[in-house]
């Protein structure tokens, strides 16, 4: 099987010189317009009304004449997601690098985490509105409570999975513990570390939304939950791709931030 | 011998009773020892023995890595108690940074010392050149071949000039010929600079072909069961299998081996 699969790769990329990146963005857009397209013809055959299922000439129609709007509210689930997400990866890389320096702390503090990471994190948002009120702010802990668990447990297992005959090569020169800290153990758990961030990031755009339903007062959430007070289905629709755009842009930053930033890690395919 | 051959500038190394056990209770285990070492400055001293006899645990005992389950460690008259920096180390399986580069792999030693750097990347790039990694430079250690890591692992532990030098098997990846070469060129970089030397090896050949003083240990846990001073003049030549006095120190060392039981023929 496995040799079948890397006969079929090889094959693959002796084809045309595209870029593996640009050939499956490619092949993303042609899928997606032969799903809208199929979406206008049926749309039209059986007569759906817009208020039902807008079809994607109504909801494209829209998203171009109120894309300032959108732009708008996309901007600010921008920055509740990146303050959110930001303040997960600050607080959960040294949160994890304590825990795995310090016993005491992986059997005292490590269970209540897990304990609070078992708790739906919507469920939390009324009682920060309470005490925050509405606002980006509750929004912000949301996605921050949302994604700094993926982070913590991530960086603590690589914390964990540095070969400890790597620290001979720094005592060897009479480094210090910052020294060692950063040249050896935070790039050498680096990869798990993205890897947290990875997840981190999927969970916060997923937070980030469902936050601003709740408890916010702008932002996509909050603009599309406006439209359904309204049964406006043309801007939900386009609040919707507004927000995948989002979602896209975030997890490309991600990537784009791996190669940026771990230049060492194995590009091979 | 000529006197003045010992007159390096290197640090001694002695060592009394040192012992290693590995783990507790259960699971103790005694690697190495009780073994003396009486290293002069600036002497070049190789280690010779089994697999898993305690090699590797002598140098990290000596250079402090480890800490030394019973016995204690002078260097240069001073009681170790933490580990040494005035130092360089080859490990045996090389021990590079994934995440860095060759280059920048060997310049770590800068960074952390906080040595010139303008000084200390030529002292490398000419180290890359002696020791054939020139192009090397800008790749990571997975870029790399087996014979290239641990090459430039030497060059790490040379390029700061350190005044004692451990090496656990650093040619033990090479093929014969550029280890044959890398052999010659340490001994010339010794010669020039006489430094304090305790080499790791399998390698009888390596070992007469370098040392002042052979260290033979037996099977695990090691102890030092010879010592043998090869008295031949230097630098010594690269086909040392035709001369009849090495031929006379390899069999000293065969000999040992056998009656170890390290041979079984
Ligand atoms: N960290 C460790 N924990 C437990 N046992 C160890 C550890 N390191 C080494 N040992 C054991 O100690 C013994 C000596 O190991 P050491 O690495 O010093 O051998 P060596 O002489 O260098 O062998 P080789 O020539 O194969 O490199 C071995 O039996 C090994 O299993
Ligand atoms: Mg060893």
């Amino acid at each position: 099987m496995a040799q079948m699969s890397t006969v079929e790769t090889s094959g693959g990329t002796r084809g045309p010189a595209l870029p593996a990146w640009l050939k499956s963005g490619l092949l993303t857009i042609v899928a997606v317009l032969i799903v809208m397209g199929v979406w206008q013809v049926a749309a039209i055959a059986f007569d759906v009304p817009v208020w039902l299922v807008p079809k994607p000439s109504d909801f494209m129609a829209r998203f171009v004449s109120d894309f300032p709007l959108l732009l708008h509210h996309a901007f600010e689930t921008s920055k509740t997601l990146l303050m959110g997400f930001a303040l997960g990866v600050l607080i959960a890389v040294p949160l994890a690098f304590a825990i795995t320096s310090f016993g005491a702390l992986e059997r005292g503090l490590f269970p209540v985490i897990v304990f609070l990471n078992i708790m739906p994190k919507t469920v939390i948002g009324p009682i920060l509105i309470v005490w925050f009120g509405i606002g980006p702010l509750v929004a912000v802990l949301i996605v921050f409570l949302m994604s700094f668990f993926p982070v913590l447990v991530d960086s603590m297992s690589g914390f964990r999975a540095v070969d400890p005959r790597l620290y001979y090569i720094t005592r060897s020169m009479g480094a210090s513990p910052a020294q060692t800290f950063f040249r050896i153990r935070l790039p050498a758990s680096m990869d798990h570390i993205f890897a947290g961030m990875k997840i981190g990031v999927v969970k916060a755009v997923e937070g980030v939304i469902i936050a601003e339903f709740i408890a916010s007062s702008a932002g996509l959430g909050y603009l599309i939950m406006r439209a359904s007070g309204f049964m406006d289905m043309t801007l939900m629709f386009s609040g919707l791709i507004m927000a995948a755009l989002v979602a896209l842009v975030f997890n490309s930053g991600m990537s784009i931030a791996e190669v940026v930033l771990m230049p060492w890690a194995r590009r091979s395919q | 011998m000529d006197p003045q051959k010992n007159q390096g500038t290197g640090a001694s190394i002695v060592a009394r009773d040192i012992t290693k056990i590995y783990g507790t209770g259960a699971d103790a285990f005694h690697a190495l020892g009780p073994i003396d070492l009486d290293i002069k400055p600036g002497e070049f001293v190789s280690l010779i023995g089994p697999s898993g006899c305690g090699k590797s645990t002598t140098m990290l005992l000596v250079s402090g890595l480890e800490p030394i389950s019973q016995g204690h460690v002078e260097i240069d008259g001073k009681p170790l108690t933490k580990p040494i920096s005035e130092i360089g180390i080859v490990f045996q399986d090389h021990l590079l940074l994934d995440f860095r580069t060759a280059i920048q792999n060997v310049m770590l030693q800068q960074e952390i010392r906080k040595l010139d750097k303008a000084d200390m990347r030529s002292r490398a790039d000419a180290l890359f050149e002696q020791l054939d990694l020139v192009g090397a430079e800008d790749k990571y250690p997975w870029q790399l071949s087996g014979g290239m890591r641990q090459r430039v692992s030497i060059a790490r532990a040379l390029v700061h000039d350190p005044s004692m030098l451990i090496m656990d098997e650093p040619f033990g990846a090479l093929d014969a010929i550029s280890r044959t070469q890398i052999r010659h060129d340490l001994e010339m970089l010794w010669l020039a600079k006489r430094k304090t030397v305790l080499f790791i090896t399998h390698s009888i050949e390596e070992a007469v072909g370098l040392s002042d003083r052979v260290l033979v240990m037996s099977k695990s846990p090691g102890c030092i069961v010879e010592e043998i001073s090869i008295d031949l003049p230097r630098p010594r030549p690269a086909h040392l299998g035709e001369y009849p006095e090495f031929a006379v120190y390899a069999k000293k060392i065969y000999t040992i081996f056998e009656k170890l039981g390290v041979y079984n023929f």
